[in-house]
C-alpha cells in the first residue's frame, strides 16, 4: 500500500446491514435460534410436582431445578457445573473454533431474532440501506415504527420471562396483567429488556468486539488443528470479475469474482478473504453467500469453507492432541464428580451445638448430662421421620428427645437434647457421634462429631 | 493466527471518554456478579437486618442482595478505574 491511512484514534462504529443469506450453514444457525429460545421462553412454564420445574427462588434462598432442591450449602455443586461450562466451552473451542459464538451465544441468538423482524419490516439489505438514506416519509415512519413496536414486545417478553426464572412466573403474570406488580419485579424486567434490546437491536457485533472477554481470549485455546472458516486463498487469487460459466484459469484468474458478497453477509462487516480476524464470530454466513455464488459461476463449492490451518496448507488434520486429550480428559473428571456427588449427595444436614451456660450437670444423684441443641435441616422435597442414636462412650444414653423425629419438606428444626451417661464413666471428655438415621428411607443418614464432658478425674 | 487488523505501533488507542467509562463498569460489572454468587452463596443478606447497624434494620432480602452486588460494582469499578488511570498516564516509551 502506498499511502498510509491516517490511523483514526476513534470512530464512531459505522452501522452493518447484514444481508441475508440462504444455505446449509443459514439453515443450521436458525435451527439452534428455534431450540434455544424455545427452551428458553419454554422452560419457564413447566410444572414438577407442584411447583414450577426451574426456579431460582433467591428471596427463600433455593433453586428448583426439577427434582433436585438445591440450597446455599449445595453452592458446590453450581461451583461446579460452572467448571464443568467453562472446560466445555474450552473443549469445543479447541475442536471447532468459535461455534459457541456462531450458534449458541445468547448475543447471536437474539440478535439473529431481532434482525428478522428487521428484514420483515424493513425489507432486504438494499432496501434497507435506501430507506435509512432517505427522508421521513409515511413509509418509512410505519416501517420503523412496526421495527421498534416488535422489537419492545420481544425485548420486555425477554425481561418478564428472565424475572419468571427467580420470581413464580405464573404469579408474575397474573400481577403484570392486573397492573399489581412489585416495584423491584418491574425494576428487573424493564433492566432485562433494556439489555436485550440493547445488546439484540443496537449494539449487536459491538458487543462481540468491544465487550466479549471470550472473543479476546479465544485465539489461546486455537492451534493449527482448530476448524476455523478461512477463504482458500490459493484457489481464489488472483480475484476479478468474469462471465459466468467461462474458465478462471485460463483467464488467469482465481476462482474470486471479487462479488463482496461474503463482506455484506458478514454480522460483524469484515472481509474473511483478508484472513483470520478476532472479530470473526465463526457464523459462517460468508460460506453460505458465496457457495451460492459458485453455484451460479459453476464451481465447485468451498472457496470460502470450514477448515483447518493443517489442511491449507496441505498436511492432516489431527482431531486427538495433547490439548484436546487434556480438555476431554479434565472435563470427563469434573462431569463425573458433579454426577457421584449428586447422586451420594444426602439430603440432610445435622449441626450439633453444645450447651455454653454449662460443661456438665449432675441428675439423679449419679448420672452426668450434657445438653446440646441439634439443628436438622430437611433438604428433600418430602417429610422424613428420623431416629437418633449416640455412640462413640460407654453407658451414653439419650435422655430428650425420644421417639422418632419428624421433619416437613425444606424445614430447619431446633431440637433441644439431653444426653447422659453414668458418673463412673463420664469423667473426662469424651469424644461421641450423634447419628441421625432416616426410618423411612435407608439410604438418607448422617454422623456428627461432637464430646461429651464429665467431671475432671 | 492470520493477518491481524493493524495496530498502532503496538501502542495503546486513544479510545475516547464514553469508552473509558464502558472500559470501567463492563468488567466491574462481571466482577460483581461473580462475587454477589461466591458472597451470596455462604451468607443470608438477612443477617444484615438481624445483626447488622441500625440503618439496615428494614432491609428485606431482595434489598440486601440488591445493595450487596452495588457494593461490589463499585469496588471493582474503583479497580478498574485505577487500572484505565495507570495505562493512561504511564510515560510514552522513547521513540
Amino acid at each position: 500500500m502506498s499511502v498510509q491511512a491516517p490511523i483514526a484514534f476513534y470512530a464512531a462504529a459505522e452501522k452493518i446491514y447484514p444481508r441475508e443469506v440462504k444455505g446449509r450453514f443459514a439453515r443450521l444457525r436458525k435451527a439452534a435460534v428455534v431450540v434455544l429460545l424455545g427452551l428458553y421462553y419454554g422452560v419457564a412454564w413447566l410444572d414438577w410436582r407442584g411447583h414450577q420445574a426451574v426456579l431460582f427462588d433467591l428471596p427463600a434462598r433455593k433453586f428448583h431445578l426439577f427434582g433436585l432442591t438445591l440450597w446455599p450449602q449445595d453452592f458446590v455443586y453450581l461451583a461446579t457445573l460452572l467448571i464443568i461450562l467453562a472446560l466445555s466451552l474450552f473443549f469445543v473451542t479447541a475442536l471447532a473454533g468459535r461455534l459457541w459464538c456462531g450458534y449458541a451465544c445468547p448475543q447471536t441468538v437474539w440478535t439473529e431474532l431481532f434482525v428478522w423482524i428487521e428484514q420483515w419490516t424493513e425489507g432486504p439489505r438494499a432496501r434497507r440501506m435506501k430507506l435509512d438514506r432517505g427522508a421521513w416519509t409515511h413509509e418509512k415512519i410505519l416501517r420503523k415504527g412496526a421495527k421498534q413496536l416488535l422489537w419492545i414486545t420481544l425485548a420486555v417478553y425477554t425481561g418478564f420471562t428472565f424475572v419468571g426464572y427467580f420470581l413464580p412466573i405464573r404469579t408474575l403474570g397474573v400481577q403484570l396483567l392486573a397492573g399489581a406488580i412489585g416495584g423491584w419485579a418491574l425494576f428487573w424486567i424493564f433492566l432485562y429488556s433494556l439489555a436485550t434490546y440493547g445488546n439484540a437491536g443496537f449494539l449487536r457485533e459491538q458487543v462481540c468486539k468491544y465487550m466479549c472477554p471470550y472473543a479476546r481470549f479465544q485465539s489461546a485455546m486455537f492451534d493449527k488443528d482448530t476448524l476455523i472458516i478461512s477463504y482458500d486463498g490459493g484457489r481464489g487469487e488472483p480475484r476479478g470479475a468474469r462471465p459466468r460459466g467461462s474458465d478462471a484459469r485460463s483467464r488467469g484468474q482465481g476462482d474470486c469474482i471479487d462479488c463482496t458478497l461474503c463482506v455484506q453477509a458478514c454480522p460483524t462487516g469484515i472481509d474473511i478473504r483478508a484472513g483470520l480476524q478476532y472479530e470473526c464470530i465463526a457464523c459462517a454466513a460468508c460460506i453460505d453467500a458465496c457457495d451460492a455464488v459458485m453455484d451460479q459461476m459453476g464451481t465447485a463449492r468451498g472457496l470460502i469453507r470450514y477448515t483447518t490451518e493443517h489442511a491449507t496448507h496441505g498436511s492432516t488434520t489431527r482431531i486427538l492432541r495433547p490439548r484436546t486429550v487434556v480438555y476431554a480428559l479434565l472435563l470427563t473428571c469434573a462431569v463425573a464428580a458433579l454426577l457421584y456427588s449428586l447422586g451420594t449427595r444426602t439430603p440432610l444436614i445435622l449441626d450439633v451445638i453444645r450447651d455454653r451456660n454449662a460443661l456438665y450437670r449432675e441428675v439423679h444423684g449419679d448420672r452426668i448430662e450434657n445438653v446440646y441443641v441439634l439443628k436438622l435441616i430437611n433438604l428433600d422435597d418430602r417429610v422424613h421421620r428420623y431416629r437418633l442414636e449416640v455412640s462413640g462412650m460407654e453407658g451414653l444414653e439419650i435422655a430428650v428427645p425420644q421417639g422418632v423425629l419428624e421433619a416437613a419438606p425444606g424445614s430447619v428444626s431446633t431440637i433441644p437434647t439431653r444426653l447422659e451417661a453414668p458418673e463412673a464413666t463420664a469423667g473426662g471428655v469424651h469424644h461421641i457421634v450423634l447419628s441421625l438415621q432416616s426410618v423411612d428411607q435407608p439410604r438418607i443418614g448422617v454422623h456428627e462429631k461432637a464430646r461429651f464432658i464429665g467431671p475432671m478425674p | 493466527m492470520g493477518t491481524e487488523a493493524p495496530e498502532a505501533g503496538g501502542e495503546l488507542l486513544d479510545t475516547g471518554r464514553g469508552a473509558n467509562v464502558a472500559l470501567v463498569l463492563w468488567p466491574s460489572f462481571l466482577a460483581a456478579c461473580v462475587a454477589s454468587l461466591l458472597f451470596f452463596a455462604a451468607v443470608d443478606p438477612q443477617l444484615l437486618s438481624d445483626a447488622g447497624p441500625r440503618i439496615f434494620a428494614d432491609l428485606s432480602r431482595e434489598q440486601g442482595y440488591a445493595l450487596g452486588f452495588l457494593f461490589f460494582w463499585i469496588i471493582a469499578a474503583l479497580a478498574s478505574s485505577v487500572s484505565v488511570f495507570l495505562i493512561r498516564t504511564r510515560r510514552p516509551p522513547p521513540p
